[in-house]
């Protein structure tokens, strides 16, 4: 459970500052697949800054699992994305000197975790994300889908509770982006991880189950997106005439 | 393209894959199969459809050869040349006409009704994410489906691109007419 409670974020000082995020409340249940829409500048990003830890609010409260993350020392913060946030990021952002496999046993490398189970979360991590044929491979020599794979294997191997996904698709064509959104909406299904996607296609945002539409850091509309009762079971959508 | 005259030819062509012909039941199913994923079938209308095909000579109604004598629809010649015709010839289908029932609305709303404009283009913007989110329910099925999808996912690609524009300009329209009206929050 995600809940944010009327939480304000202000950036700067005095005459300077920017509310990214505007008395923002809303409480998105475990498992759950939400999207954050809206356009550049809404707080998007922000609000999964927030989540993480990464900033602090300036008003209001952060609660992941009931915990107050606003109250977090930094340690506690970086102990809270370490074993139950995994975030995934428009640059991939994974190393280029290490293999796959090294780029994405990191985080449990950095947590201490012993080497055969380090081994062990790597292996399953590449299964789900259909890249164990890649794993010795570096960074530079995988396609940009494969890289974002090898990224979300990264999120997914501290099998963590909430999975962030700020605009996974952005640097990736258009089928590209397809395959991606297939693969988290799958990972969603399969392993109840609550995924909270940031993205401005709203096709991509259509994936989820619910979509905030963030105007000016405040929330200008809350879409949710059920599967009509006997809408396209067995394909009935008009798509011509 | 015109409903009726989409069917038309849609039928033809089921009834064209089906050299030696075939009875009025599997033709049911094959209609539901290769066009319910992307058509609304009303099988009245398909019969309808498929008498006046057969009155114009395009297709014709035999005796089948073997087993029963139910009989089965099997295309002419003349068909076949119509339908050559038909898929050769330009589509159609006609721009998009420079019409929307918001821009009514928005004709008549004046910027005393301000919110209330901001308000029914929220809704239709939601209505716009169902559609999407529902062809991607479709896109998916398809995806596990044993048919090949290639033309049907080339319409969901087609109705994603204009869905996606409608929001655009739905974005569009808030903004600009905040720009020009100024709402006090």
């Amino acid at each position: 459970m995600i809940e944010f409670r009327n939480v304000t974020k202000i950036f700067g000082a005095s005459e300077t500052t920017v509310r990214a995020v505007n008395d923002l409340s809303f409480a998105c249940p475990r498992g759950a697949f939400w999207a954050i829409m809206g356009p550049s500048g809404s707080g998007k990003s922000t609000v999964l800054h927030l989540i993480a830890g990464l900033t602090p609010p300036t008003a209001g409260s952060v609660l992941v699992d009931g915990a107050n993350v606003a109250k977090m020392t930094s340690a506690e913060a970086a102990a809270l994305r370490r074993r139950r946030v995994g975030y995934v990021l428009q640059t991939f952002n994974l190393l280029p000197f290490l293999t796959t496999e090294e780029n994405v046993g990191m985080p449990l490398v950095l947590d201490g975790v012993k080497q055969s189970e380090v081994d062990a979360r790597v292996k399953e991590a590449l299964a789900m994300v259909s890249m164990s044929h890649r794993a010795a491979h570096y960074p530079t020599h995988l396609s940009g889908g494969e890289q974002q794979r090898a990224a979300i294997a990264r999120a997914l191997v501290i099998r963590p509770a909430i999975v962030l996904a700020d605009e996974p698709t952005g640097n990736l064509d258009r089928a590209g982006g397809r395959a991606i959104m297939d693969l988290i909406q799958d990972i969603n299904e399969q392993t109840r991880v609550t995924v909270l996607l940031v993205t401005h296609d709203p096709v991509f945002a259509a994936y989820s189950q619910r979509v905030l539409r963030l105007v000016d850091g405040g929330l200008q509309q809350d879409m949710a997106l059920p599967e009509e009762p006997g809408q396209p079971a067995d394909g009935d959508l008009d798509l011509v005439g | 393209m015109r409903h009726g005259h989409g069917i038309r030819y849609a039928l033809l062509g089921v009834v064209s894959q089906n050299p030696a012909g075939v009875h009025g039941y599997a033709l049911k199913r094959q209609c539901e199969r290769i066009l319910g994923n992307f058509w609304q079938l009303n099988f009245g209308e398909v019969y309808r459809v498929l008498d006046r095909l057969a009155q114009e000579g395009l297709i014709e109604q035999v005796l089948a050869e073997s087993e029963s004598n139910r009989k089965i629809y099997r295309i002419t010649d003349k068909g076949q040349r119509s339908l050559d015709r038909f898929i050769l010839a330009p589509p159609t289908d006609a721009p998009r006409p420079l019409r929307q029932e918001l821009a009514v609305k928005l004709l008549f709303a004046g910027p005393g009704r301000l919110r209330e404009v901001l308000h029914l283009i929220d809704h239709q913007r939601d209505a716009y994410m169902r559609q999407l989110h529902l062809l991607g329910v479709h896109r998916r099925k398809l995806r596990h489906a044993p048919v090949d999808g290639f033309v049907t996912n080339l319409l969901i690609d087609g109705a994603e691109l204009s869905v996606r524009a409608e929001l655009a300009w739905l974005d569009d329209v808030s903004q600009k007419l905040k720009e020009r009206f100024t709402v006090t929050p």
